[in-house]
């Protein structure tokens, strides 16, 4: 019996996982349709709001983003040459730090706070337009909601997010630099000489192509768990603990299956 | 009043489910051109999801409802929005986008359904504001309103597009009598100026006084009576009576058995 009820258990949240898959999937096709189909037929894109929501997930994540990438650069030189100067190799933190921030680091992070302080903010927003019936009223009105709150802040993820990486990357490099330099004692113009060398092309759209996604999961998860949001304030809360939740493992799924393919090619 | 008049609006053998809970069951009427159709009903009887599925957005089970003789509920997506800007909605806690000033949420369906100018759309804006005794108040933001306020821009609002429906969801609900008085008036004034048919979903009596030229008495997802207000009390249907006669349900069966789920005593 208990091996009865445990299959049933696992065939139900398999059931209900296909759905909840089957709604985002639905929900994707109709962003993508708004956002590429519904403009050559000439019914436009609000990009006034694309670009308000652009200055909001990007611009104004920069301080944040600056500041701890900075310090993760720092952390990183020091940890690397708690190994490295045993071998009496500390110019290769310039090596350690530039690969990892470009290639993990720094898209990693980014996408990270830009979850916290975004991803959260858009299922709040959500959210709350669904329990005070705002999304009834935007559709009775004849406007779908999707093209109204969804693709602006789709456009706006899916560009800031890359752009917040590109200057993470920068200032990372930048803190393993001033560690290596002032507290390890590197030569500057030996680490910006190894830096140089060490990274190619690859390193950077390897990052680059993860942010793009890692952007993608972010706003996705944050319109799927607001639009699911039920009963109030309670709901809003609960919908946007989980989607902060859901949005960090999504990114470190898609970092692991970026991080398995470049291995690779 | 509501005599020769064309059907508008025709609900036939409506059925709406949550899941497996049937709210609504073979519901069926028809609203007249130019009349204010109140639908009245306790709490639970199934009259806003009935109102939802009239609007939209609440796909039924089964049956129809037939606007102007097109099936809403087979229309494609185009046509749907086409029949939407013939529509106003007032939610009953007004869904007035919180983010927009008073003058951007009325203006909102004209921006987004026509091509005027910005300075038409301007003055489209304080007409209607006007209309609802809200001069003066474009640049407010929801938030900065008061109840009966909110309302009254959420009339402002689905008068935008000048449409020929509107809808009321308990248009006076948490107002106090005053101000819902003022409600019910300003639903005969948008009825009588622009010829609109109102269907108003509303549980007050009072205001049902006021307003309804005809009403559809709900019960459990189940229509059990519609005529004037006057047929309705002479109805004999015992539920219409406890109604009018603003009666509690029985007494001391249920009193008992809520005292026995209390203690746990037989």
């Amino acid at each position: 019996m208990t091996h009865l009820r445990v299959a049933g258990h696992v065939g139900r949240w398999t059931l209900n996982q296909l759905a909840a898959g089957a709604r985002v999937s639905v929900l994707m096709v109709e962003t993508m349709a708004w956002m590429v189909v519904a403009p050559m037929r000439g019914k436009g894109l609000r990009i006034k709001s694309a670009v308000e929501s652009f200055v909001e997930f990007g611009v104004r994540s920069l301080p944040i983003v600056g500041m701890i990438c900075f310090l993760v650069g720092v952390i990183i030189a020091l940890q690397s040459s708690h190994t490295l100067d045993k071998w009496g190799a500390n110019r290769f933190i310039a090596t350690l730090v530039a690969v990892s921030a470009l290639r993990e680091m720094a898209p990693l992070m980014s996408a990270v706070i830009i979850t916290g302080r975004s991803g959260s903010a858009i299922t709040a927003e959500i959210g709350t337009m669904k329990v005070g019936e705002e999304i009834d009223a935007l559709e009775v009105m004849g406007l779908n909601p999707v093209k109204y709150l969804v693709v602006p802040k789709f456009l706006a993820m899916l560009v800031a997010v890359p752009c917040v990486t590109v200057i993470a990357m920068f200032i990372m490099i930048f803190g393993g630099f001033f560690a290596a330099v002032f507290i390890v004692g590197v030569d500057p113009f030996v680490y910006i000489d190894e830096t140089t060398r060490s990274l190619v092309e690859k390193d950077l759209v390897n990052g680059l192509v993860k942010s793009i996604f890692f952007g993608i999961a972010i706003c996705w998860v944050g319109v799927y768990r607001g639009l699911q949001v039920e009963g109030g304030a309670e709901g809003v809360g609960k919908k946007t603990t989980s989607s902060v939740v859901t949005s960090i493992f999504l990114i470190i799924v898609i970092d692991l299956v970026f991080t398995v393919l470049f291995y690779f090619l | 009043m509501t005599e020769h008049r064309e059907p508008i609006i025709v609900v036939e053998d409506l059925v709406v489910r949550y899941g497996d809970r049937t709210v609504l069951e073979g519901i069926s009427f028809e609203v007249q051109q130019g009349e204010v159709f109140v639908i009245l009903g306790g709490s639970g009887s199934g009259k806003t999801t009935l109102l939802r599925a009239l609007v939209g957005l609440k796909q039924p089970a089964s049956g129809r409802i037939l606007i102007r003789g097109e099936d809403f509920t087979a229309m494609s997506d185009e046509q749907r929005i086409e029949l939407r800007k013939n529509i106003g909605m007032c939610f009953q806690g007004s869904a007035l986008l919180k983010s927009l000033s008073l003058a951007d949420n009325v203006a909102l369906p004209l921006r987004e359904h026509t091509k005027l100018e910005e300075s038409t759309i301007d003055i489209m804006t304080k007409i209607k504001l006007e209309l609802v005794g809200l001069g003066g108040f474009e640049d407010y933001l929801p938030s900065e309103l008061s109840g009966g306020m909110k309302k009254r821009a959420g009339i402002a609002r689905a008068m935008a597009m000048d449409p020929e429906f509107i809808f009321y969801d308990e248009p006076s609900a948490g107002l106090d009598p005053i101000v819902a008085a003022g409600i019910d008036q300003l639903i005969r004034k948008m009825q009588s100026t622009f010829k609109l048919t109102s269907v108003v979903v509303t549980h007050e009596m009072e205001s049902v006084k006021l307003i309804a030229d005809r009403v559809c008495m709900m019960e459990r997802g189940r229509v059990v009576g519609i005529g004037t207000l006057d047929d309705l009390e002479l109805s004999e249907h015992p539920y219409i009576r406890q109604f009018f006669a603003r009666r509690a349900d029985d007494d001391e069966s249920s009193e008992s058995a809520y005292a026995k789920a209390l203690t746990g005593l037989q």
